[in-house]
């Protein structure tokens, strides 16, 4: 638990040389390692991730700032998924998804996937090929956010 | 909570009722890595885009690129070929067991193969000669498939990939029906083995870490054989009968021979044959040997059954255990 804010003060520092940007974004990945404690509660800790290997699981955390002088509007951030993570979900702040390259978008719940015969299915989190979060007000001077979604290594 | 498209006024905070740990728990998913996964030395490359008008049009950025190559996973199972215990006989030698060894992990590997043969849970001990890794066919073939020389040919294995492993075996004389014996084979990665989770700094594919997965990147399985032997006995008996309608063996007495060959066991016997010379002072009836109650010619032909001047000769060929023959003759006392 001690780890988390040291990263995350890490993970602003850069920021604050680019300020020249009108708008900053950072992203960091960070590996979860589930542990169980002697009383059989399981303990989450997110690391740097040093070693990965299919099957870990990552966060993967977008740090925005609105740096410049005027509001941001129409604020949209899109994050494609790395071919190699399968999208795990994203808390409850549920982003729009594509699962077609970012051609359509919507809920993953409201997606469906073409199969080789012809008929649809259900989108599942496995096949989500982009991630967005689309704002509908615009982000004042100064402000500054943080977004969060999970992957598994495949 | 909110679902997007999620609005402008909470944009500060759209964790605001737990933090990003807590949040982690609360939606933790069941995980089904795929069978191998992605190779070890592979980039994970993630980008991100902001797009936003400050009113002077569209605009969209980058944001960093965080780079994380994947590292080794060694895992490896090995598996029984064989659907059953492999029938062998006592002092057989070249017995053959079939395994299969698949590399579980994201990265080539070697491994290195042993067989335990001692491990207890069994009657017998059986001595492994030699183990032979597979040409590809899937059949044991000793001039077309590979001795194995551990260090010199251990197999290398791409993720996902099963190479099949014949390992040959002597059945000890001292055995009897119905005993088993176990050997197992290990394959063990060359990298290293050990708890999951150790690693192996620097040794991965690709020039990462290797890191010991669920399997303790050494898999093991048992195959047995199961010694199938057959006994013959031969109980033969004799009735006499006189000319005056008693059972006294005065000359021109019939003598009734009936010898009875049962096989005991789980195996079979091949090759039995049962041969009776006729005793002096006697003679042969001739047309007189039956096999189970049938009539066999005397000479040697089709039927089974032959006399050939001195002796009665009836083959019985393959016979199975807990079945038995039954061949009768008849001589007359000179």
């Amino acid at each position: 638990m001690r780890k988390l804010p040291l990263l995350l003060l890490a993970a602003f520092a850069p920021m604050q040389a680019l300020a020249a940007d009108r708008v900053d974004l950072d992203n960091h990945v960070f590996l979860e390692r589930v542990t169980t404690d002697a009383n059989g509660r399981e303990r989450v800790l997110l690391e740097e991730p040093k070693v990965v290997v299919p099957g870990d699981r990552l966060v993967f955390v977008l740090n925005y700032r609105n740096a410049g002088a005027q509001p941001a509007d129409r604020f949209v951030i899109t994050n494609p998924m790395p071919a190699a993570v399968r999208f795990a979900g994203a808390g409850d702040a549920q982003p729009v998804v594509s699962v077609d390259g970012g051609k359509q978008w919507g809920l993953l719940s409201a997606l469906s996937v073409t199969m080789p015969d012809g008929t649809r299915r259900a989108a599942q989190p496995a096949d989500v090929t982009h991630v967005r979060w689309a704002f509908d007000k615009p982000i004042p001077v100064g402000g500054t956010g943080k977004l969060m979604f999970r992957g598994v290594v495949k | 909570m909110m679902t997007a498209p999620v609005g402008g006024a909470k944009h500060h905070q759209l964790l605001p009722s737990c933090s990003l740990i807590a949040c982690a728990v609360a939606l933790a998913l069941p995980v089904t890595a795929d069978a191998a996964g992605t190779r070890a030395g592979s980039t994970i490359s993630n980008t991100a885009t902001a797009s936003f008008d400050t009113g002077g049009g569209a605009q969209t950025i980058n944001s960093n690129t965080v780079d994380l190559r994947v590292d080794e996973l060694l895992d490896v199972t090995v598996d029984s070929s064989d659907p059953a215990d492999v029938p062998t006989t006592p002092g057989a030698t070249n017995q053959l067991l079939t395994f299969s060894v698949t590399n579980n992990g994201n990265g080539e590997e070697a491994f290195a193969l042993t067989t335990i043969a001692n491990a207890g849970g069994d009657n017998y001990d059986p001595v492994v000669t030699q183990i032979y890794l597979d040409n590809g066919d899937g059949v044991f073939d000793a001039g077309a498939d590979t001795p194995y020389a551990p260090g010199a040919n251990d197999p290398v294995l791409d993720p996902d990939e099963s190479i099949r492993i014949f390992v040959l075996a002597t059945t000890p004389g001292t055995v009897v029906d119905g005993n088993r014996g176990i050997v197992s084979l290990n394959a063990a990665a060359k990298t290293g083995t050990g708890v999951p989770g150790a690693v192996y700094a620097g040794q991965g594919e690709g020039g990462g870490d290797a890191i010991v997965g669920t399997t303790g990147a050494d898999g093991r399985d048992a195959g047995a054989y199961v010694v199938s032997a057959a006994t013959v006995s031969l109980v033969k008996s004799a009735i006499i009968v006189d000319p005056f309608g008693g059972a006294e063996p005065v000359p021109g007495a019939e003598i009734t021979y009936t010898i009875t060959a049962t096989v005991a066991g789980s195996g079979s016997v091949s090759g039995l044959a049962i041969t009776d010379n006729i005793p002096t002072d006697t003679s042969y009836v001739a047309g007189s040997i039956t096999l189970g109650g049938s009539g066999l010619t005397d000479a040697a032909d089709a039927d089974a059954g032959d006399y050939n001047g001195t002796r009665v000769n009836v083959t019985l060929g393959t016979v199975a255990g807990g079945q038995t023959r039954t061949v009768t003759f008849k001589t007359r006392i000179n």
